[in-house]
């Protein structure tokens, strides 16, 4: 893993590295069984008592479901200190979870992407916020 | 319940960022309903208005800005917000109170200036609202969404990159001949397949913008306005569904979806139609005219599935066989579509009514669909939101 030393994410409680590995934080209702991401966005299946949902950390790996290629720059509040355009955004998968979550493609020749390979969560770097610290955010790259 | 028929539309037409305010947009269409149902505004005795999100305290009060201008008479006001399907509940909340009788004759209307620039987010409380953590962590603008989904189909259907741009070819044919849309130029295949991607595999003319214009509809069961407007046309059903646990769609805004499909995707379109059908007693093989949210080519071709007009995976053919032409067996979006409008958010879902109304009322000239009975309205919002309006003569 990379040295996540002096790193912030930019909007806490949706990207964890705690554990050692990068990972996004998920909520599991233990009723209806449905994973959310971010964890608030609940997303019960009716008639679920919505008892019993407990924070998760999805795994650290993941299959590409989806992809495209942004050619042009994501307008503000959305900020970046290295142009990043044009950039991949994958739809990664978490089977076992039943779940598939949005990100932006790093560290990958856009050209090799291909639906159903692998890839692992990772963090973006965006900018240097006044406390020095380098601000991120969730990100996804193909296993190498 | 009443019948309730259609006797007045107006438009503003389509146009790109303006500085003149919304109200004036928005008075020009009233105006024009008013005037096509031959009726004065006192007549009036509801307005449902559609807000304008980026119009502060005016633009979540339009309905009381547009009745100051025509004149305060104290009807009921209510404004209502269902993002790019707030058009599709004004119209409904109309239709219900003529039809359950608390009046006689209603108008709904909404209006839209295209914002400057970019859409954005609309807070900066993420706890609150999860749209700031796609802008400000997801970098995901909403054609993002669509193209996730259009890759899907194209792995699961063979969609080609040739449909996409056919669909660009055939509303701008269609919005050369329509003198409210805003884009108007003919494109070539060739042209749409050389245009620059926005997000692969989506192309700049594959995608609609946002744009600034105004619509309004007039409803009523009152017998003597009814014979005293130039064909009135009847509402069979006006329903608006929201998404169904298990679909699998990414939606605008969200930064997760289901892996494992347990409803349609655009469940809240999927919702929305069968209600109507249900309601109606009309089904998808029994229409002339359908207008349908083109924000994508990709939403051209899945809302024919959507929305029951063929099987899953075969609007590509659909399309390709000419079946969605107009002179075809489904006439789909004579009117140029979003394509050759773009997004007025609050007005867009009753300009799509209008076009289907002055379709069976003979109005379209050279982009009519001749002979047409029965026409259907179809609308999409972001998170949940869609309506469905299904008319005939």
């Amino acid at each position: 893993m990379e040295n996540m030393a002096n790193k912030v994410a930019r909007i806490p409680n949706l990207v964890d590295w705690s554990t050692g590995e990068v990972r996004l934080m998920s909520a599991k209702c233990n009723s209806c069984g449905t994973y959310f991401f971010p964890k608030e966005h609940y997303q019960h299946r009716p008639g679920c008592s919505r008892e019993g949902v407990e924070d998760v950390l999805l795994p650290q790996k993941g299959k590409l479901a989806s992809y495209t290629i942004q050619y042009y720059p994501c307008p503000a509040p959305f900020k970046t200190e290295k142009k990043i355009t044009p950039y991949g955004i994958g739809l990664v998968e978490f089977e076992d979870e039943k779940i598939q979550v949005t990100g932006i493609i790093t560290e990958t020749d856009l050209k090799s992407l291909k639906l159903g390979m692998e890839m692992e969560t990772t963090i973006l770097e965006m900018f240097t916020n006044e406390e020095k610290q380098q601000v991120v955010t969730w990100a996804f790259r193909a296993v190498k | 319940m009443r019948d309730v028929y259609i006797i007045g539309t107006g438009i503003h037409p389509w146009m790109g960022f303006s500085e003149k305010v919304f109200s004036d947009f928005a008075a020009v269409a009233v105006d024009g309903a008013l005037k096509d149902a031959n009726i004065e505004w006192k007549k009036i005795q509801a307005i449902m208005a559609g807000i304008f999100i980026y119009g502060g305290n005016a633009g979540h009060l339009s309905g009381q800005y547009l009745e100051s201008i025509f004149g305060e008479t104290g009807v009921p006001v209510v404004n209502v917000y269902n993002a790019c399907a707030t058009g599709s509940a004004a119209i409904r909340m109309a239709y219900n109170s003529v039809a359950a009788g608390e009046t006689d004759t209603a108008l709904a209307f909404g209006a839209d200036v295209s914002p400057k620039g970019f859409l954005t987010a609309k807070s900066d409380n993420a706890v609150q609202d999860r749209d700031v953590i796609r802008w400000k962590m997801g970098g995901l603008p909403n054609p993002i969404y669509w193209a996730l989904e259009c890759r899907k189909r194209m792995e699961k259907y063979g969609t080609t990159e040739e449909d996409l741009a056919l669909v660009k070819v055939l509303m701008s044919e269609y919005g050369s001949k329509n003198p409210d849309a805003r884009f108007k130029k003919i494109y070539s295949l060739e042209e749409v397949l050389s245009s620059v991607y926005v997000c692969d595999p989506l192309r700049l003319y594959e995608i609609c913008p946002v744009s600034t214009g105004a619509a309004a509809v007039i409803v009523t069961a009152d017998k003597e306005l009814i014979s005293k407007a130039g064909k009135a046309v009847k509402i069979n059903a006006t329903t608006m569904g929201s998404a169904i646990y298990g679909d699998p769609t990414i939606r605008i805004s969200a930064l997760s979806c289901p892996a494992v499909a347990e409803a349609p995707m655009l469940s809240e379109s999927y919702s929305a139609s069968q209600q109507a059908y249900k309601k109606s007693g009309i089904g998808p093989e029994d229409i002339d005219v359908l207008e349908l949210p083109d924000n994508s080519s990709w939403h051209y071709l899945v809302y024919l599935e959507t929305c029951g007009f063929c099987k899953e995976g075969e609007a590509d053919k659909m399309l390709r066989d000419g079946e969605t032409r107009i002179g075809g067996k489904l006439a789909v979006n004579p009117s140029g579509g979003f394509s050759s409008h773009g997004e007025a958010l609050s007005a867009q879902a009753l300009w799509q009514v209008i076009e289907c109304a002055n379709q069976l009322r003979g109005r379209c000239g050279a982009r009519q669909v001749e002979g047409a009975k029965i026409a259907m309205a179809q609308t999409y919002g972001l998170m949940g939101n869609s309506g469905t309006t299904i008319l005939s003569v």
